[in-house]
């Protein structure tokens, strides 16, 4: 492998795992807050690809435009949903059955509802962008996952600011440290998981907007990615933004390096081994790792 | 003083009603085709008593020890295709089966020994992956047909009572083991596992060795009903028994009749299958939304199941009298 080759596979790892943090942030809001694993998060991202197909063959609207527009239509839907059936689950301060079970169901229905909607023909979305490469000396990127890198680390960079700088975002941060704590301090939880379900549920419609410029889907579509974001965030360490960039950096890294030794079709059994050696290994995520190392240092 | 004179010979009967209850259940189904000889009511009933099969493993995991797999396809595919590759072969089907069983728990193993080091929610997820990649091997594995399936190829006439009566057998074989559990100290450890992981360990119940052998046991009972279904089907493929609609079934049965109980399983896995061979027939593009919505039903409104709502059913007809 010469130089060139190699930097051309780690410019295209960097640009899959912004695609990769988009989809995967969603789950760990929603994790942090309610302590909900959200099986339901690839039903939302099937939906928001196909949001974007239909305003881009309807409208003629840029698919990436869609895909952002994805993200506020999502984020009520995800409201909606939180206020209807999200919030009647028993509180817990980790994932219990019952909520697993429903999120499951949901996804079962979002997932069937595509299949009446849509078919079960595999849809994608073809612009002029598709096929066009930017070149960079001797370094080619498509400009369409330039375009979705763009959008997708914009996003990212946004909700960085509203955690970090709004009421709404402490309240959030406040409930993932500690729930009991951010109560007596006068959270209302309520509203607050609310949104960040909304939120969560928001980015899963911009992920998967943006997927479906990329890839072609139906309505099944979420599952594979569903399992990346599993993985993701687990290498995360659940809870932590930052985490979910480096869990998504490193899955990008090992999925497109891994494909110069293993056939593509074995790349889901490359992520889910990923899963089991972080699982077994690194049972607190990479966040833990470095902080520990940054204790001893 | 009457009142209490008078329901104490009643309980006394209700408890001697209870044991003799799946007995003369077996007795029925034992003699259902024998009365009713319909070659299509036999099928539906054997791959009701396999569906059921699964149900109660699955329970034995998902319901006594609290650890929810949607990965149990793994189990009933690696089942299959043990039983059809030593058939093939020339193995006696009664072995074919038990091998099968040993398969899949040997599987489990390898599932469990990493995922439940993990707690609730990982396991869950990893089950997830874990049946994606099996499916993923075994569509591109060569020697087991790969994507176009596997046929198996029997030289002695088809007898469907012969499959019926292995079926019922697997089913009571499996209802006997879940309830044995159910009424044993290791049962006891799985429930106590579910209520709280830390007390239980404090309690000198070991999580890890109670998961694995609970998620081996139900593996065994899941595989054999696989190869039971191969040897019937003469046919299988991995997107039928390792397809993640089959890990969706035999989820939802145990959580339609009532989670961690021992009959609720069962009820769960004859009212699904029943339902499901007719349904799917008529309306295959909306059994999923029909079992999903239903999912979402039973966990808001009635987290027991139908055995839960038909006690608490029970509970209110008795204080109204």
């Amino acid at each position: 492998m010469t130089l060139i080759d190699f930097t051309n596979l780690l410019v295209s790892a960097l640009l899959l795992a912004g695609i990769y943090a988009v989809m995967s942030v969603g789950m760990t809001v929603i994790y942090g807050v309610m302590k909900i694993v959200n099986l339901a998060h690839a039903g939302f991202m099937m939906l928001g690809a196909y949001f974007a197909l239909e305003l881009f063959q309807r409208f003629r609207i840029d698919p990436i435009i869609a895909a952002l527009l994805a993200f506020p239509v999502l984020f009520f839907l995800g409201a909606a949903v939180h206020w209807v059936l999200v919030r009647r689950l028993p509180r817990s301060d980790e994932p219990t059955l019952p909520s697993l079970l429903l999120m499951f169901g949901l996804w079962l229905v979002l997932q069937n509802l595509g299949y009446l909607i849509w078919g079960n023909t595999d849809r994608s979305i073809f612009t002029p962008r598709t096929l066009s490469v930017v070149n960079l000396g001797p370094i080619s990127i498509s400009t369409v996952r330039l375009a979705v890198f763009i959008a997708a680390v914009g996003c990212l960079l946004l909700l960085e600011v509203i955690l970090h700088y709004t009421w709404f975002g402490r309240s959030v941060r406040a409930l993932i440290q500690n729930r009991y704590a951010a109560l007596l301090t006068g959270v209302y939880e309520d509203r607050t998981a609310g949104i960040a379900f909304g939120l969560g549920i928001g980015f899963a419609g911009l992920a998967g907007g943006l997927l479906g410029s990329l890839y072609s889907f139906d309505p099944d579509f979420g599952r594979p990615f569903l399992i990346r974001a599993f993985v993701i965030i687990v290498l995360g360490g659940l809870e932590s933004i930052s985490g979910v960039a480096i869990g998504a950096l490193v899955l990008a890294l090992v999925e497109t390096f891994s494909i110069l030794f293993v056939p593509a079709g074995y790349q889901l059994a490359i992520s889910f081994g990923l899963l089991a050696l972080a699982l077994i290994v690194l049972p607190g995520g990479i966040a833990s790792l470095l902080a520990k190392v940054r204790r001893v240092a | 003083m009457s009142a209490t004179s008078a329901t104490l010979p009643a309980r006394r009967m209700a408890g001697w009603a209870i044991t003799a209850l799946p007995w003369i259940l077996l007795a029925i189904l034992a003699a259902l085709p024998l009365l009713v000889p319909s070659p299509n009511f036999t099928r539906l009933l054997f791959m009701t008593f396999l569906w059921t099969t699964t149900s109660i493993a699955w329970n034995l995991l998902g319901g006594f020890a609290g650890q929810v797999s949607f990965g149990f396809a793994v189990f009933y595919g690696a089942g299959a295709y043990t039983t059809a590759l030593l058939m093939n072969a020339g193995v006696n089907p009664l072995f074919a089966f038990l091998a099968a069983g040993l398969t899949a728990a040997l599987v489990s193993l390898i599932v469990g020994l990493p995922a439940f080091r993990l707690r609730g929610p990982y396991f869950a997820i990893a089950t997830i992956g874990i049946s994606e990649a099996v499916r993923v091997v075994m569509t591109n594995l060569s020697f087991t047909g790969g994507a176009s399936g596997y046929r198996i190829l029997e030289h002695r006439p088809f007898r469907q009572l012969e499959h019926y009566y292995t079926a019922l057998l697997l089913a009571a074989i499996a209802f006997a083991i879940s309830w044995k559990i159910a009424h044993s100290k290791f049962g006891l450890g799985l429930k106590a596992i579910r209520q709280d992981e830390d007390a239980a360990a404090d309690l000198g119940v070991n999580p890890y060795t109670y998961k694995l052998a609970a998620h081996a046991l139900a593996a065994a009972l899941t595989g054999m009903a696989g190869g039971v279904f191969a040897r019937y089907a003469a046919f299988i493929h991995p997107s039928g028994v390792f397809g993640f609609h089959t890990s969706v079934h035999i989820l939802l049965m145990p959580v339609i009749g009532g989670i961690g109980t021992v009959w609720g399983p069962v009820l769960g896995g004859f009212v699904f299958g029943i339902v499901e061979e007719e349904i799917v027939a008529s309306f295959p593009e909306i059994h999923l939304l029909l079992y999903g919505l239903l999912l979402i039903v039973i966990i808001l409104f009635e987290p027991g199941g139908i055995l839960g709502g038909l006690r608490k059913l029970v509970r209110r007809f008795r204080d109204h009298r």
